[in-house]
C-alpha cells in the first residue's frame, strides 16, 4: 500500500467532552497506565485542542495522542503526553503522520509561541525511542524513577525544537 | 319600529346598534378588551339580547375564560335562535373544541338564516371535508362557486370536492371550463402549472390516457407546467399505462437525471413488459443485459447493480454478488447488511453471501496484537466481521454472532456500531440486562450522537430500567421542559411512548402503561385534527396533488403499527381491569412512585403552574384563539385513567379503527373479540374470530378463545334474540365442531400442533379452563421441551408465566430447563435474581471499570 493512499484515510479531529469516552476506551487498551481524572479534564480544554486529538482510519477512531503546554520564564514548551494506535494499524506511516501532524500545529500555534516539545520513553522501549529520533528528537537526559510501579522504572527525556512556521508576506 | 324581518327579541335602538357594530369590528381585530367593554354596556340596558351575549362568550373564549364564554353563547343561542349570528358563533366555539360533527350543524343552522354569508359557507366546507360528508362539500363548493365566480379558487375547489366525492367526469368538466375562461395568466405561474397537472391526473384516472399525454405535453411545451420532473414523471407513467412503445424512453430519460431511483428502473422494465415481483427466466437475462448497461453509464450507481442482484440467480449471481459486497466492505457500509437481508428469502442467495463473505474474510484475517498484513485493510477485515455477525444472529446463530463481534472488538474496540449489534444480539438471546450494557458502552463512545443516545434508552426500558432511560433521553430533550417524557411527547415521539408504555407493563404498571398508550391514541387524534387547515390552505395555494396525497393518507391514519399496537395493549389492560376491578384500585409496588420521582413530579409542576401564572399575568389582552390548549396533566400516574368508568366501552372505542385498517392482523380481531363477547355482543366477537380463523386457523391464541367462547355461550342464561342467537350457533359451529366435547376439541388440536411450543401452552391453559389437575397440565407443559418442539424464547416465557400463575411447584423446574437450552438468556433465573441483574447494567463509567487493574497512574 502506497503512502499517499494510506494518508488519505487518515484523519484527526479534537478531543471533545463527548467523545472522551473513546479516549478512555483507546487509553485503556493502548497504555499500561490509569490516567487520572485531571488528565481527561485537561485534554478537553479548548486551549489545548490542536494538541490533543483523534486519529482516525477511515473514518474509525484508531490512536490518539495528547499534550499539555507547559509556561515557563515566557518560554512555551509542549509536553507530549500520550501518542498511540491500536496494533492492527501500525506499520502504516500513521504514527509518523500523526506527530507530524502536530508538529506542524506547534510551529503555527502563536498564543503561547511552542519553542519545543519532548516527552517521556520507558528505556526498555526502543522501537519508540528510534520512531522518535527518526523524527528530530534527541535524548536530552534520563528521569530516574519514573515510573512507580511497572518495571523498568527509568525513562529517557527526548526532545525537539520547534522552528516557527514562516508565514507568507512577512 | 325595526326593519321587517328582524324580530324585536333582536332590535337595537340606534345607538346600541351602533355599539354592536363596533363589536364586530372589534372582534374582527381582535381588539379583545375594548369589545368586552362594548359589549357589557349593549347589555347594561339590554341583558338578554342574543347576538350581544354571543360575542361577549366569543370573546371572553379568546381571552381565556373558556367556561364562562361557552355558557354566555349558549345563553345567547337560546335567546335568539333565528340569529345566523348566534349559531356562527357556537359553531366557532364547537370547531375549537374539534367537535366537528356539532360544530357543522350549528353553521348548517346559521346558513337558514343567512343563506349567502361566504365565511360561513367556507367554514362549513372545510367542516363537511374534515368529515369527510362529500357530497354536502360538493353543494357548498357549488353555492361559493355561484356567488363568486371570478374567485379562482372557488373553480378549483369545486373539482376537488367532485373528485373527493367520486365524480372524476365533473372535476374534469369544472376544469376545463376553468381553463376556458381564465385569463391574464403570468409566465411560469406555479399556480396555474399546478392546476394543469392536477387535470394531467384526473385524466390519468379517468383512464383518459390519450387526452392526459396530449394535455401534459401541449402544456409542457408551452412552458405553462413548470416542474420539469413532474412532467417526466407523469409522461412515463401514463405512457406506460397506456402501453405505449415510448414509455421505455422516458423512463430511461429518468434514470438518466437521477440514476439510483428504483421506481425509475421498475417502470424501465414494466415498459418492456418485465415484471420483477413474477419475471421469467427468458426475462431474467434481458433485464441483467439492460442493468449491466445502465451500471456501465453510471459507475457510481449501486440501485442498478443491486437491483441486479434482486433478478440474478445461480452462478450469475455471485458473479455479482462478489464485487457488491467486496467493494462496500472496502468501504465500511456500516447498512450493508440490512440493503442485502431482503435477499435472504432465497436460501441458496443467503447461502452464496455467507460464502463470499467467509472466505473473503479468510484472506484478511489477521491477529489484533500486531499491525495487519501490508496489503489487507484492517478496516475492511472489521466490516466483513461484522457482517458475518449480522448474518449469524439474523439466522439465530446468536452465540457465534458473539464469538466474531468479540474479535471485532479486541481488534478496534472504538467502532460504536460493534457495541450496539453486540447488544442487540443479546436482546435477541433473551439477555436485556447485557444489551443495555452494550448499548451504553457505544453510547458513551460518543455522546453527541442522537440515535446511539436514543437507542441506549430505548434499550434500557426493554431492561425495565424506565427513571435510567429518561434520564438518558433528558440528555437530549429540551432543558426548558417540564421533564424529558413531556418533551417527548409534546414532540410526539410515538417510538419513546411505545417502548415506555410497553416497559411499564412488563413492569406491571398497568396504569401507567395504559396513560402512556393513550397519550398515544391523543396523538393520532392531533395527526387527524391537523389536516383541518389544509382544507382552506391548499386550495388557497393550488396545492392540489399533494393535498389530495395527504387526504388519502389522513384516511388510513390508524393503520399506523404505532396505533394499532397501542389500540390492542390498551384494549388488554382495560379488558383486565373489567375482569378484575382489583387491579385497577390496589397499587402494585411497582406503580408506586419512589420519594425522589415524586419531588421530581411535584417540582415539574410547579414550573408549569408558575410558567401558566406568568403567561396569565402579561397578557391580559392577548388572543389565546379558539383552540384548546394543552391542559394540565392532572393524573400524573395514570390511577385516574385505569379507574375511569366504562373500561369496556373505552376499549371498544379504541378499537374500533382496526376493523378497516387493521382487517389482516390476528391479533387486532383476538382484541374486538375480547371487548365484544365482555360487552355481550355474541355476534361481532364470533366474526372476529371468524376473521382470525380465516388469517391463521391454528393460532393458539385463536384455539384458547374458540373453547372460552363456546363456554360462555352454553352457560349464558340470557340468550340474545332467537335470530341473533341462531346466526351466532351456526358460526360458532362452523368453528367448533358440536359433535365432539371440548376436551376432545382440545387433544385434536395438541396433536395437530405438539411440535409447536405455543400450541401446547394453549392446550394447557385450556385444559385448565376445563378443569384438569395441575399436574396433567404440568406433565402436558413439560413436553415443550422435547427435543423436536419448536420452543421459541418467547414462548419459554409464557410458559414460565404460566406456571407461575397456577402456582405450579415446577416453575424452577421449568426455568433450569431453560437456562440450559437458551444459554445466553438471563431471564430464566429465579425472580429475586433477576432484581440483581437489572440493577448491575447501569454503571457510572464502564469504561473506567476496566482500567481499575492497572497498577501505574499518572496524574
Amino acid at each position: 500500500m502506497s503512502s499517499r493512499t494510506t494518508s488519505s484515510k487518515v484523519s484527526f479531529a479534537a478531543v471533545t467532552p463527548n467523545n472522551l469516552g473513546t479516549v478512555r476506551k483507546l487509553n485503556s487498551v493502548l497504555f499500561p497506565i490509569k490516567y487520572s481524572e485531571k488528565f481527561y479534564s485537561d485534554i478537553v480544554q479548548p486551549d489545548v485542542e490542536d494538541f490533543c486529538q483523534l486519529i482516525y482510519y477511515n473514518d474509525i477512531p484508531i490512536g490518539t495522542m495528547c499534550c499539555r503546554v507547559e509556561e515557563k520564564d515566557g518560554q512555551a514548551k509542549l509536553y507530549l503526553m500520550t501518542l498511540a494506535v491500536l496494533a492492527p494499524y501500525r506499520s502504516r506511516g500513521i504514527g509518523s503522520q500523526s506527530l507530524q501532524h502536530l508538529i506542524d500545529a506547534a510551529a503555527a500555534h502563536t498564543k503561547p509561541k511552542i519553542t519545543t516539545i519532548y516527552l517521556h520513553v520507558q528505556v526498555s522501549n526502543e522501537d519508540a525511542k528510534r520512531f522518535y529520533e527518526r523524527h528530530g528528537f534527541k535524548e536530552v537526559g534520563l528521569y530516574e524513577n519514573y515510573y512507580k510501579k511497572i518495571s523498568p522504572h527509568d525513562a529517557w527525556i527526548l526532545q525537539r525544537d520547534i522552528e516557527p512556521k514562516t508565514v507568507e508576506g512577512k | 319600529m325595526p326593519p321587517a324581518g328582524i324580530p324585536p327579541s333582536r332590535a337595537l335602538p340606534l345607538k346600541e346598534s351602533g355599539l354592536f357594530k363596533e363589536v364586530l369590528h372589534y372582534y374582527e381585530d381582535r381588539q379583545l378588551k375594548k369589545g368586552l367593554k362594548t359589549a357589557d354596556a349593549i347589555l347594561k340596558k339590554f341583558p338578554n339580547h342574543g347576538e350581544t351575549l354571543c360575542m361577549k362568550g366569543l370573546i371572553l373564549t379568546h381571552l381565556g375564560r373558556r367556561e364562562e364564554g361557552l355558557e354566555l353563547v349558549k345563553q345567547g343561542v337560546r335567546l335568539d335562535l333565528t340569529s345566523h349570528i348566534c349559531w356562527h358563533v357556537f359553531g366557532l366555539i364547537q370547531k375549537g373544541q374539534k367537535n366537528y360533527e356539532e360544530a357543522l350543524k350549528s353553521y348548517t343552522q346559521a346558513l337558514r338564516f343567512d343563506k349567502e354569508n361566504m365565511n360561513i359557507l367556507r367554514d362549513a366546507a372545510h367542516l363537511q371535508t374534515q368529515l369527510r360528508l362529500y357530497d354536502g362539500l360538493v353543494e357548498t363548493r357549488h353555492t361559493l362557486l355561484r356567488l363568486r365566480p371570478q374567485l379562482r379558487q372557488n373553480w378549483i375547489a369545486l373539482a376537488v370536492a367532485y373528485h373527493l366525492s367520486g365524480n372524476l367526469a365533473e372535476a374534469k368538466s369544472v376544469l376545463e371550463q376553468y381553463e376556458r375562461i381564465v385569463k391574464n395568466v403570468p409566465d411560469y405561474d406555479v399556480e396555474m402549472s399546478e392546476i394543469l397537472l392536477y387535470h394531467v391526473r384526473v385524466l390519468e384516472e379517468l383512464g383518459e390516457y390519450a387526452d392526459a399525454l396530449s394535455l401534459l405535453d401541449a402544456n409542457a411545451k408551452s412552458r405553462a407546467i413548470i416542474d420539469r420532473v413532474a412532467i417526466q414523471e407523469f409522461r412515463a407513467r401514463i405512457l406506460s399505462k397506456a402501453g405505449k412503445d415510448e414509455a421505455q424512453q422516458a423512463w430511461q430519460g429518468l434514470i438518466e437525471q437521477n440514476p439510483n431511483c428504483w421506481d425509475y428502473y421498475k417502470g424501465y422494465l414494466a415498459s418492456r413488459g418485465i415484471d420483477l415481483e413474477a419475471i421469467t427466466d427468458e426475462q431474467r437475462d434481458q433485464a441483467l443485459h439492460s442493468l449491466h448497461d445502465f451500471s456501465a453509464q453510471f459507475p457510481k450507481a449501486s440501485a442498478p447493480l443491486r437491483i441486479a442482484l434482486e433478478i440474478a440467480q445461480g452462478d450469475k449471481f455471485t458473479k455479482l454478488v462478489q464485487p457488491y459486497l467486496k467493494t462496500r466492505l472496502e468501504k465500511g457500509v456500516p447498512s450493508l447488511f440490512a440493503d442485502l437481508k431482503s435477499l435472504y428469502r432465497s436460501s441458496s442467495k443467503r447461502d452464496t453471501i455467507e460464502q463470499t463473505v467467509t472466505s473473503l474474510l479468510s484472506t484478511l484475517v489477521h491477529p489484533a496484537t500486531s499491525p495487519s498484513p501490508p496489503d489487507t485493510d484492517p478496516t475492511e477485515y472489521i466490516w466483513a466481521l461484522y457482517y458475518l455477525a449480522q448474518h449469524h444472529s439474523f439466522l439465530g446463530s446468536h452465540k457465534k454472532a458473539i464469538e466474531l463481534l468479540d474479535e471485532a472488538i479486541g481488534h478496534t474496540p472504538t467502532l460504536p456500531e460493534l457495541y450496539m449489534f453486540k447488544a442487540r444480539v443479546l436482546k435477541r438471546a433473551g439477555d436485556p440486562f447485557g444489551a443495555a450494557k452494550n448499548m451504553d458502552l457505544a453510547r458513551t463512545l460518543d455522546l453527541q450522537d442522537r440515535f446511539l443516545n436514543t437507542k441506549a434508552g430505548k434499550y434500557r426500558l426493554r431492561a425495565g430500567l424506565i427513571d435510567e432511560a429518561v434520564e438518558v433521553f433528558g440528555l437530549f430533550t429540551k432543558k426548558d421542559a417540564p421533564s424529558p417524557s413531556q418533551d417527548l411527547e409534546d414532540m410526539q415521539s410515538l417510538i419513546y411512548l411505545t417502548e415506555e408504555a410497553d416497559a411499564q407493563l412488563r413492569n406491571g404498571n398497568l396504569a401507567m402503561a395504559l396513560k402512556k398508550y393513550d397519550a398515544i391514541h391523543r396523538i393520532f387524534d392531533v395527526f387527524e385534527d391537523d389536516q383541518f387547515d389544509f382544507h382552506g390552505y391548499s386550495v388557497r395555494k393550488f396545492t392540489i396533488n399533494i393535498y389530495l396525497n395527504l387526504i388519502k393518507w389522513e384516511d388510513n391514519l390508524r393503520s399506523h403499527p404505532a396505533y394499532v399496537h397501542s389500540a390492542i395493549e390498551a384494549s388488554r389492560i382495560l379488558v383486565k381491569v373489567h375482569d378484575d376491578p382489583s387491579l385497577a384500585t390496589k397499587p402494585s409496588s411497582e406503580s408506586e412512585l419512589s420519594k425522589k420521582q415524586k419531588k421530581k413530579a411535584k417540582r415539574a409542576e410547579k414550573k408549569v403552574q408558575e410558567e401558566a401564572k406568568k403567561a396569565n399575568q402579561n397578557s391580559a389582552n392577548e388572543d389565546k384563539g379558539l383552540d384548546i390548549g394543552p391542559l394540565k396533566d392532572e393524573d400524573p400516574d395514570g390511577t385516574k385513567l385505569l379507574q375511569a368508568s366504562d373500561p369496556l366501552e373505552r376499549a371498544a372505542k379504541v378499537l374500533k379503527p382496526l376493523t378497516t385498517m387493521a382487517k389482516d392482523n390476528i391479533d387486532a380481531w383476538l382484541a374486538i373479540h375480547d371487548v365484544a363477547v365482555r360487552r355481550k355482543r355474541y355476534l361481532q366477537a364470533i366474526q372476529a374470530l371468524n376473521r382470525a380463523h380465516a388469517l391463521n386457523a391454528d393460532s393458539p391464541e385463536l384455539h384458547f378463545r374458540l373453547v372460552d367462547f363456546q363456554r360462555r355461550w352454553t352457560s349464558l342464561t340470557d340468550k340474545p334474540s332467537e335470530n341473533a342467537a341462531s346466526a351466532a350457533l351456526s358460526a360458532i359451529q362452523k368453528l367448533i365442531p358440536d359433535e365432539v366435547s371440548l376436551e376432545v376439541f382440545n387433544s385434536q388440536y395438541l396433536q395437530r400442533h405438539s411440535s409447536r411450543a405455543d400450541a401446547v401452552l394453549a392446550a394447557a391453559k385450556v385444559s385448565r379452563t376445563l378443569g384438569a389437575p395441575r399436574e396433567e397440565v404440568e406433565a402436558s407443559i413439560f413436553t415443550a421441551l422435547n427435543a423436536d418442539t419448536e420452543l421459541k424464547l418467547e414462548t419459554a416465557l409464557a410458559i414460565v408465566a404460566f406456571l407461575t400463575e397456577i402456582r405450579s411447584q415446577r416453575a424452577e423446574e421449568f426455568r433450569a430447563a431453560c437456562r440450559a437450552k437458551f444459554q445466553l438468556s438471563t431471564l430464566f433465573v429465579p425472580p429475586e435474581d433477576l432484581a440483581a441483574a437489572q440493577k448491575a447494567v447501569v454503571q457510572k463509567d464502564p469504561v473506567a471499570d476496566a482500567v481499575e487493574e492497572k497498577a501505574e497512574i499518572i496524574s
